[in-house]
């Protein structure tokens, strides 16, 4: 299924944006004025979805003229395009962003054509599935780490790094007994924050 | 307009395509997915998380409401996604020079397309049909397609490392450690900033 490579999802879905004249501020802008606002790091709304790797939210107004000699059309309706690549199965997914992030994705999609709500996380998944379009070729450079092995792999690159700067010259002893101190911390510490815009040395110390 | 977030960079990009050209279009991609080492470019590549194209038919826009407007198109479309390190100038000028055969045999069917080489057109061309994205998320906004390897390079030599190691003398541990060190030196430093540019 072209959907899938490895463990990971390439989930692609346009959802239809409802038009009303009657608005004074249409929805594919309050959608915009919506989404310009949302959090970014690790008070994302997608940082609570376990499975979301890397995600977009893009409204697409039309579609491109290229120029002649090609026909020029236009969509009917706006899109809003939600674009995730996820570690999983896509059903325990959708699920999970009606359970984890109702009110946002009431914000989000309450903008869109047939829009069920969230009070049934199965009926929510439905309706996004039926606006799933299935991709047609799926890249992944990692195709086989859930977000928590990713984060906590590049928390043991940056702390690693700084233990090797700090224990340069210590005895066959010492270095023995730091090192097993140091890992001791790292298997006890949890996984960095999802989205957070740094990572530093130091936080597995301190968590 | 949200394309970047720390060291990725979002790209949107839609193409028209006559109706007849999408099945030729699907078996390349069909062949492209079982032929590995027909992707080796692109992991060679090693700055793009995660990447895809999706044909959209003509027909296929979807409608969920009688109310809704039924799409009357002529052409299908292209959409192409990706998450890349770097600049747009950077990608675009590595996928021009590294990948230009593939991308051609991809985009070729697209309407008015101008191959991907010489690189002045191909970069108009994209910047024609790229749209902008409004809302990009990252769950490691600090860390390259490299960085994500190497990490997990390093997790994979220490997990092992601190399993063999137990028991060992204090000498042998030494010995041992050093060893870790020289394969897995490439691996670790500073995760770096963000680049700057265009």
């Amino acid at each position: 299924m072209a959907n899938l490579n490895g463990n990971m999802y390439g989930l692609t879905i346009l959802s239809p944006i409802l038009d009303d004249p009657k608005i004074k501020i249409s929805h594919d802008t309050a959608l915009r004025m919506y989404l310009q606002n949302m959090h970014r790091h690790e008070r994302s709304p997608f940082a609570k979805v376990a499975g979301t790797h890397i995600c977009r939210l893009v409204v697409m107004d039309d579609v491109v003229y290229v120029g002649s000699p090609a026909k020029e059309e236009h969509l009917k309706s706006k899109y809003l395009i939600f674009n995730s690549n996820l570690y999983g199965g896509v059903d325990a997914y959708l699920e999970e962003m009606a359970r984890k992030i109702p009110d946002v994705a009431d914000d989000i999609w309450s903008h869109c054509v047939g829009y069920p709500g969230v009070t049934d996380p199965r009926a929510f998944a439905a309706y996004m599935k039926k606006c799933q379009i299935e991709t047609t070729f799926f890249f992944a450079d990692v195709n086989d780490k859930t977000v928590e092995q990713t984060l906590k792999a590049l928390q043991t690159k940056v702390e690693f790094t700084a233990f090797v700067e700090e224990n340069q010259g210590r005895s066959p002893a010492e270095l023995q007994r730091e090192f097993a101190a140091f890992w001791e911390r790292m298997r006890k510490s949890p996984p960095p924050d999802g989205g957070a815009k740094e990572l530093t040395k130091g936080q597995a110390a301190r968590a | 307009m949200t394309n970047i977030n720390g060291k990725a960079y979002a790209m949107n990009a839609v193409t028209p395509m006559k109706a007849w050209k999408t099945p030729i279009l699907r078996i390349l991609f069909f062949l492209l997915g079982a032929i590995k080492s027909k992707q080796q470019d692109l992991i060679n590549l090693s700055f793009i998380h995660f990447a895809r194209w999706v044909i959209v038919k003509r027909n296929q826009f979807p409608r969920l409401a009688p109310e809704q407007p039924e799409e009357q198109l002529h052409y299908d479309y292209l959409l192409f996604f990706s998450n890349f390190n770097g600049t747009w100038n950077q990608y675009i000028d590595a996928f021009s020079a590294v990948l230009s055969t593939g991308l051609n045999m991809i985009w070729r069917w697209s309407e008015k397309f101008p191959g991907s080489v010489p690189v002045t057109a191909f970069k108009r061309y994209i910047a024609l049909v790229q749209f902008d994205t409004d809302y990009y998320y990252t769950a490691y906004p600090y860390a390259t397609t490299n960085d994500v390897k190497a990490a997990i390079r390093v997790d994979d030599r220490l997990q092992a490392f601190a399993n063999d190691s137990a028991g060992l003398s204090p000498d042998e541990f030494q010995q041992a450690y050093l060893k870790l060190l020289v394969k897995v030196q490439a691996d670790i430093g500073a995760l770096g900033p963000a680049p700057m540019g265009t």
